[in-house]
């Protein structure tokens, strides 16, 4: 078949715009399934960082939305396998005009005094951390976020609650380095329990197991511990935590496989009408390789090849996209944790290269099939 | 494969000087509710080294009679053997082979790929034999310096005029040095000039390389390169030396 190869690449490459087209949607057809592919695979499927696998957060069963009362830490640190718990209170509120998305980043009520021991990865001066701690009103913010709005240590951040009705005075004591976590902004909690008193209810409870063998067990523990309380209690993993956020959008899965399959789709009617005209347009010359003794095999063979380089093509094309488009998500607002280190792997770049192979496999074979099956003098008198 | 190539290789040899032997074929067409007679009992002998062309006008059924040679179609009633093979015992894939191994083809209307330059053209029917990539060129080369257009390798069809177009589709059906040469109204598509350089080119094919070639052609003019003369008139094959009555 390799001898071929030069017609096949020349019949390829005959229509250049019609080629480059075919080639462009592809490409980007191809380079969306990956990204969900990768997305999938960031959420579903990656290895959890080790720091990550030993966390566990605890909420309201019925909703994240809902809170529990704040007395369940103390409930919580007495568990056996806990080695440390802590508020993780989400404040919501405004910062500036919140109509700007860029204005929009996660802030969370802790304890200064537990952060580093359950958030280890957290980098930070020693001095920056201590001030931190010593200063009721002091925050602490992501480098990213540092850089995106320009903070530096000393700057005060007005966040206007809504969930809470209060506004927050805060002051940049530290900036933290967290590549799991760039965008953050965290202070004490204590600041607003003290300036709400009624309100001691939190939202979710983070805790530190001592070992991985401890994680199962903490989370039969906990849960089992609230069974009849009034407000029963839900312990998952960080990621599982994580994800539960997203899937306040939905069932994820379901889009991401809706998504693909809607692509996989389109694109190879797309394909398809693509070679189907690329056949038509050469009946005449399918006809003249046979009768200069090309078998209908051979004939399936060239067809089937030039589908297959042009979606060849389009699926290398499709994956420097996406990693690029990776790229793009990776510095953008941090809404996962997963999605912070979101790359092409090497098993999501090969399933887009079969999927490739695989639509044009699927849209050309029944004009290739058709062609090397024609009559040939049916071929020859063909005009057009 | 190679069996059946190596067996229909004996019978060519084993065969006497007869290139064509068809006796009573004939091809019928079903247009709806009507029959068309198409060829009726053509008998007709074509040995080693002739140069024979059917005449006849449009619809006399001399391209149906090319056509079922050349093995393009297959014969309604009739026997037909082309080098000493009986070609409907023949599979399609074995006569696939045997056209690329035994049949030139020149057309009315070239029919030359046109993304390839005139080089490529002419090495395509090379490309089912097992010679090297070298080897192919240097065959393909040959045959375009035979037919005067060494200097034109690299041309795209389109960069060629009429004539050198229908004398790359020639070096194209020479260039595997068939034993037959079917040639389909050659010059239909040609000014005068270019015609007698075409035709030119077959006669001195057939008296220097001694190749058997067969001519259909309306063109009294072309036929006169020919070395033997047959005429077709509606679907019959006269006897040697007949011409249709007007």
């Amino acid at each position: 078949m390799g001898r071929y190869f030069p017609l096949v690449w020349k019949n390829a490459s005959r229509n250049r715009r019609r080629s480059l087209l075919t080639i462009s949607s592809l490409a980007l057809s191809l380079c969306l399934l990956g990204l969900m592919m990768a997305i999938y695979h960031a959420l579903y499927l990656s290895e959890t960082d080790p720091a990550q696998a030993l966390r566990l957060f605890t909420r309201n069963r019925v909703s994240i939305t809902l809170p529990m009362p704040a007395f369940y830490l103390q409930r919580i640190l007495a568990v056996g396998g806990v080695k440390q718990a802590m508020e993780f209170q989400w404040f919501g509120g405004a910062y500036k005009d919140a109509r700007d998305p860029k204005n929009f980043f996660a802030r969370f009520g802790i304890d200064p005094n537990k952060i580093f021991t359950l958030y280890a990865e957290m980098r930070m001066p020693e001095d920056q951390k201590k001030a931190f701690q010593s200063e009721r009103t002091a925050c602490i913010v992501g480098r990213r976020l540092a850089e995106k709005h320009n903070f530096r240590l000393g700057d005060r951040i007005t966040l206007q609650g809504n969930i809470y009705p209060m506004a927050l005075e805060l002051v940049v004591r530290g900036i933290y380095d967290n590549e799991l976590d760039p965008e953050s902004l965290y202070f004490h909690w204590e600041y607003v329990r003290q300036a709400m008193p009624g309100r001691d209810q939190l939202s979710a409870i983070s805790i530190l197991a001592d070992s991985p063998d401890s994680v199962p067990r903490i989370i039969h523990a906990v849960d089992e511990q609230f069974r009849n309380a009034t407000v029963q209690t839900r312990t998952e993993t960080e990621r599982a935590f994580g994800l539960s956020f997203l899937h306040m959008m939905g069932n994820v899965k379901l889009i991401l496989f809706s998504i693909c399959a809607a692509v996989t789709f389109t694109i190879m009617l797309v394909s398809a009408n693509t070679m189907a005209m690329s056949v038509r347009e050469r009946v005449r010359e399918i006809g003249i390789l046979k009768t200069l003794g090309f078998r209908p095999s051979a004939i399936l063979g060239i067809i089937l090849s030039e589908a297959m380089l042009i979606a060849l093509m389009g699926g290398i094309a499709s994956y420097f996209l996406a990693r690029a488009l990776c790229g793009v998500i990776r510095s953008g607002p941090a809404f996962s944790s997963e999605l912070m280190t979101l790359t092409i792997r090497p098993q999501v770049a090969l399933v887009m290269q079969l999927a490739a192979v695989m639509i044009a496999f699927v849209s050309s074979f029944v004009p290739a099939w058709s062609a090397a099956r024609i009559n040939i003098l049916e071929a020859l008198r063909r005009t057009d | 494969m190679s069996e059946t190539v190596e067996a229909m290789s004996e019978t060519v040899e084993a065969m006497s000087e007869t290139v064509i032997d068809t006796r009573h074929l004939t091809r019928e067409y079903s247009r709806d509710e009507y029959k068309v007679v198409a060829l009726k009992d053509a008998c007709l002998e074509v040995q080693k080294g002739e140069f024979l062309a059917l005449m006849g006008p449009s619809g006399s059924g001399k391209s149906t009679l090319l056509y079922l040679i050349a093995a393009m179609e297959r014969p309604t009633a009739g026997e037909l053997r082309v080098l000493g093979q009986d070609l409907n015992r023949l599979s399609d894939g074995e006569i696939a082979h045997w056209r690329n191994a035994h049949i030139g083809f020149v057309f009315q209307s070239f029919n030359l790929i046109p993304v390839l330059t005139a080089l490529e053209n002419v090495e395509l029917p090379l490309k089912l034999t097992h010679l090297k990539k070298r080897e192919r060129h240097e065959h393909a080369e040959t045959a375009l310096k035979l037919v005067g257009l060494s200097d034109r390798l690299k041309h795209f069809p389109r960069q060629l005029s009429g004539g050198q177009e229908q004398r790359v589709a020639i070096a194209r059906a020479l260039v595997t040095d068939p034993d037959l040469i079917l040639v389909d109204e050659p010059t239909g598509n040609l000014d005068a000039k270019s015609a007698n350089e075409v035709l030119e080119i077959l006669a001195k094919l057939n008296k220097d390389y001694s190749k058997t070639i067969l001519l259909v052609t309306h063109d009294p003019h072309a036929a006169r390169f020919a070395t033997k003369v047959r005429y077709l008139d509606k679907g019959e094959l006269l006897p040697e030396g007949q011409k249709p009555a007007d």
